[in-house]
């Protein structure tokens, strides 16, 4: 608040970007080199015993390599199918073009995997903003730039797989642009979005840091300007971190299992991990906060809005801190306090499984198995090379694990995901090549549930996300079993329909912004082409959207209805493109697709 | 401790058969004469309940603020900065019943349009209510030596609890049992609880789902429904998506999801028209005031314009809910909380006279609920999650003019002061819950369906006398 007044007088030229200290060539405590991933995939597949050879060995070669028994009985191993591939893809990513499906089934999923996440971090989302002239001092205020950048970044980064991995950690570490107000929301989430990708795949201890610090959470969760506690006038830190880091970002409220279940007293009552004295006593470790104004010029280089947060040791609290079992001395300064509070909660034994489950969730499965989670919990615990926190390492086990690996013939008939509406959004995009009509990217916050899609990156209602790991949807038959489905608590009879107009118009007329800038798909030319040809149209449509998911009824389904459209066969003629319309969107919205399997 | 209820409802649920087995409610099989009367009335009887959820813990200490001198000055002396000065609150300072000599409590002044309804005898307001499931002292919670609700303090889960007395993972709670209880009496019964706010467990009952609607309306599904077909140009593309979204499917997601697609398109048509032609309200609840949008205006405008249309859809009995987000005021308070309550003093003086301009004032009673309570002392510009809290009951039923429940102390460390000024509810929220069931027309057999912990509160203390 205080930058308001201090700053009006600054000079306003813009400024080279400086080196970034957390920036993509730092080095990244605790990343293991690629054989050492794909040794740890198939180790974890051997120690688990779930994984057939066959699956085994189709995570790439070098975990062939590693199975002596495999390989030596000579057994025959089919590849890797496309649909398997373009499944595997739309797990780790948003979408799965025929290269890639190539390219995975070419080098086995475990490299291919180990070679994303190794890529270097696509443009940032801060640059994007700069680049397009958003430092403006008439828009200082205005949040919707924050949208644009969001859904440019998802939609056209290079590097998608770490895009779709700070998605996920978007939805766990919170920050909201709907909840930020004063000076340059935007550049704050663009700061916060940057982050997330670039500790993607660190080490949670960094990336847990680095939220910790970052302006927008501070303002998001009242770190910054929080002061320590005045014993005369009986006014208490702020607590909404201290609280929200434990229950929300690391540990939750009851002791966990490795395997992720929670452990009970004598009397079967949960053991909780934390009181209201853990809160209080942690709030004392997260005051002292506020903005590092260096560099900084009002509205043309907001980087007090994207550097760390700085202590100001006098308003730091100095009493003693006693929280989780662990003590910090009374006079600890506050950057050992810090230190020593983030090392307490990244030790915690719950991180694993509490971690990895949401990450399995958003990714993979809503309802996975306790022993899925134990084998990521694991890999939290230890990278294979004695590092805990390797997200690397836990990326690759939530992915490549024989639970995520399973073909469709061997899931229960509760298994996989009700895809995010963003995600499906995304995927249509990146699939068919949409483009920003102008290059403006006026796509805007897309969460009213009537008129559009029901929810928007980075435009939580509030920290707790827009869906709990927790919900089961009442009145289900999800419901009789307790089985949880998070998608669902965003999902009623207004948001349904509101996807299906949405997704009806964008793919035919494309996505408006406003009345001259859209996104949308200027032709559709490999689809254009088999217009003539339904099922051979159904067939491509159902490799690249629903990885091979949809049943053959379904597909004759659409491939009849489309036929009924009479075509000439140009694809400029309204009946062809009717036809790639409609069947696009019949596969969109049926329930086979809209259920990640 | 298992709540009561949760074993009545097994052995209800085995009486019934099994639950529908995914969206579509089945008709509700058991005569419900032989359970309770809440439906049994004659026609012209109607009755809703309308929750105000105010998401995020309203600071009750900023809401209704002690007024008498030394009361306020405890007060202030425990707000520091954040305290409201007591000049400003002669204007909304209420004479009222039910407080113990000497005490008096104000409104905010931003719920200054309460005030008359208050004055009038429409409006009551109960002290210090929050979930508990027993009656508690301060000894005993410290010494834990009762249980206790779970996960306090926490957000989501005080959501749910003051819900349906469950954390998170709940899936049933009272306003859905109120549903239960009322959907034989209901013609269209898919309408009988109705969320014009997102997805909360509040209207989930064991039968009774909650039906979304948007603050517009309901949403047509023009793909699946345009006479002239999908994108003006095949009705065979049509019914083939009208088939994909809502057949019957083996896979639990698929089948739920497409349940609730069968619910939308089912509801839109018949709710759609009973819509149209209906009364407005926009005079009373404004979409836009001051070129800022009013969501709780059109939330309530919707719950309005459906208790409007409640005899085309041959409903007597409904519960509604709709909500304001915002209130988590850690920082900000002196700003971001009298903006929400304008908010919320507009439109419920605005809902209560769209109400009486149709002639339901007794008919409808409205309440608030939220998380928790705050902190009374001050983290310099802001509250921290607490506990009990000021509730507001608001209807032409309702005995207002009068406080009720127990005044707390106005300054920290009073009796029911767990730390920082945070209260221990000295009102249940089931006490709460079954003063509005009974109302509603729940027997007194039936309302621990509605209210598991209820029997653990004295006779005598049951019925809140709101209503």
């Amino acid at each position: 608040m205080s930058i308001i007044e201090e700053k009006a007088s600054r000079p306003t030229a813009p400024r080279p970007e400086p080196e970034r200290v957390d920036g993509p060539n730092a080095a990244t405590p605790g990343a293991v080199p690629l054989v050492a991933l794909s040794a740890l995939a198939s180790a974890v597949l051997v120690a688990c015993g779930g994984g057939s050879g066959e699956t085994d060995s189709r995570l790439g070669a070098q975990a062939v390599g590693s199975r002596s028994a495999g390989a030596g009985t000579g057994t025959a191993v089919p590849p890797l199918s496309a649909a398997e591939a373009a499944r595997f893809l739309q797990q780790a990513q948003f979408s799965s073009s025929a290269a890639e499906i190539e390219q995975v089934r070419a080098i086995g999923m475990a490299p291919w995997l180990a070679q994303q996440m190794a890529a270097p971090l696509g443009p940032t989302g801060w640059q994007w903003l700069m680049d397009q002239g958003y430092n403006r001092e008439d828009i200082i205020f205005d949040s919707q730039y924050s949208d644009f950048m969001a859904w440019n970044q998802l939609i056209t980064a290079p590097d998608a797989v770490r895009k779709r991995v700070a998605l996920a950690w978007s939805e766990i570490l919170v920050v909201s642009a709907s909840g930020l107000d004063g000076e340059s929301p935007s550049f704050a989430m663009a700061a916060y979005w940057d982050v997330l990708n670039t500790h993607a795949f660190g080490n949670f201890r960094q990336l847990l840091e680095a939220i910790t610090l970052n302006p927008a959470m501070g303002a998001y969760l009242n770190t910054r300007g929080n002061q320590k506690e005045d014993l005369v006038t009986g006014r208490q830190p702020d607590e909404n971190y201290a609280r929200e880091v434990m229950q929300l970002f690391t540990i939750g409220l009851y002791r966990l299992h490795p395997d992720g279940s929670i452990q009970r007293d004598g009397s079967g009552r949960p053991m909780e991990t934390y009181g209201p004295s853990d809160v209080s006593n942690l709030a004392r470790v997260f005051t002292g906060y506020d903005l590092d104004e260096t560099g900084h010029a009002r509205a043309t280089y907001p980087v007090a809005f994207r550097n760390p947060m700085t202590l100001r040791e006098r308003l730091h609290s100095r009493l003693e801190m006693e929280f989780l079992g662990a003590r910090i001395a009374a006079n600890t300064p506050g950057a050992e306090a810090l230190r020593l509070a983030l090392d307490t909660l990244f030790n915690h034994p719950n991180v694993g499984p509490f971690i990895g489950h949401q990450l399995i969730q958003r990714l993979v499965t809503s309802a996975p198995s306790p022993q899925y989670v134990a084998r990521v919990a694991a890999a939290f615990a230890d990278n294979g090379a004695g590092v805990r926190g390797d997200l690397r390492a836990v990326t690759a086990a939530v992915l490549l694990d024989p639970e995520a690996r399973q073909g469709t013939a061997h899931q229960a008939p509760t298994w996989g995901k009700l895809r995010e509406p963003v995600v499906r959004c995304v995927q249509w995009a990146r699939t068919f090549g949409a483009v920003s009509s102008d290059g403006g990217w006026r796509m805007h916050d897309w969460s009213d549930p009537s008129t559009a899609l029901g929810q928007s990156p980075l435009r939580s209602p509030s920290v707790f996300n827009f869906f709990r790991p927790g919900y089961v949807p009442p009145n289900t038959a999800l419901a009789l079993g307790g089985q949880t489905a998070p998608e669902f608590q965003i999902t009623n009879e207004t948001s349904v329909a509101g996807y299906i107009n949405f997704m009806e118009n964008a793919i035919a007329f494309g996505i408006y912004g406003s009345s001259t800038s859209k996104l949308w798909v200027p032709s559709y030319d490999a689809e254009l082409a088999l217009s003539g040809d339904p099922p051979a149209l159904l067939a491509r449509l159902n490799l690249l959207l629903a990885a091979g998911a949809l049943s053959q009824a379904t597909l004759d389904l659409i491939a009849q209805a489309i036929a009924s459209i009479y075509s000439t066969g140009a694809n400029t003629d309204w009946g062809s493109q009717a036809r790639v319309w409609s069947a696009i969107l019949m596969v969109m919205a049926c329930p086979e697709y809209l259920v990640q399997k | 401790m298992t709540p009561p209820t949760s074993l009545a409802r097994r052995a209800f649920l085995r009486r019934v058969g099994q639950l529908g087995a995914a969206g579509v409610a089945t008709p509700w099989a058991l005569n419900l004469a032989t359970m309770g009367e809440a439906a049994a009335a004659d026609a012209s009887d109607y009755k809703a309940l309308v929750c105000i959820f105010l998401y995020g813990g309203n600071d009750h200490g900023n809401t209704l603020v002690p007024y008498e001198a030394t009361g306020h000055a405890q007060y202030a002396a425990a707000r520091l900065t954040l305290a409201t000065p007591r000049e400003n609150l002669a204007a909304t300072a209420l004479t009222g019943g039910g407080l113990p000599p000497g005490r008096q409590y104000a409104l905010a002044p931003q719920l200054a349009p309460l005030k008359p309804l208050f004055d009038a005898r429409k409006l009551a307001l109960q002290l210090n209510v929050g979930p508990l499931i027993q009656p508690t002292t301060l000894d005993q919670f410290h010494a834990r030596s009762v249980p206790l609700p779970p996960k306090l303090f926490s957000h989501n889960d005080q959501q749910s609890v003051w819900q349906s007395s469950g954390a998170e993972g709940a899936v049933h709670g009272w306003g859905g049992s109120l549903g239960d209880l009322a959907l034989a009496g209901n013609g269209q019964s898919l309408f009988t609880c109705i969320s014009v706010t997102g997805n909360a467990v509040f209207l989930a009952g064991a039968q009774a789902m909650a039906y979304q609607i948007g603050a517009a309306g309901p949403v047509p599904i023009s793909a699946a429904t345009d006479p002239n077909g999908l994108y003006g140009t095949s009705t065979a593309c049509r019914d083939a998506l009208q088939l994909l979204i809502t057949q019957s499917r083996t896979h639990v997601l698929e089948s739920d999801l497409n349940a609730v697609t069968t619910r939308a398109i089912a509801a839109q048509g018949s709710l759609g028209r009973a819509l149209t032609g209906g009364p407005d309200f926009s005079a009373q609840l404004p979409d836009v005031v001051g070129a800022k949008a009013r969501s709780l205006n059109r939330q309530l405008k919707m719950v309005a314009r459906l208790i409007a249309a409640r005899a085309a859809l041959g409903l007597k009995r409904q519960v509604f809910m709709v909500s304001l987000n915002g209130f988590d005021t850690h920082d900000g308070l002196l700003t971001r909380h009298p903006a929400l309550l304008t908010q919320l003093g507009a439109a419920m003086a605005g809902f209560q006279n769209a109400i009486d301009a149709i002639g339901m004032g007794p008919n409808v009673t409205t309440f608030t609920a939220s998380d928790f309570g705050r902190t009374l002392s001050s983290n310099g510009d802001g509250s921290d999650h607490g506990w009990g809290g000021h509730h507001v009951v608001m209807g032409g039923a309702v005995k207002g003019g009068t406080f009720y429940g127990q005044a707390p102390a106005p300054g920290l460390d009073g009796p029911e002061d767990v730390g920082q000024g945070r209260l221990l509810p000295s009102t249940s929220v089931d006490q709460y819950a079954a003063t509005l069931a009974r109302w509603f027309g729940v027997p007194e057999v039936q309302l621990p369906w509605v209210s598991p912990y209820l029997g653990n509160f004295s006779a005598e203390t049951r019925n809140l006398g709101f209503l």
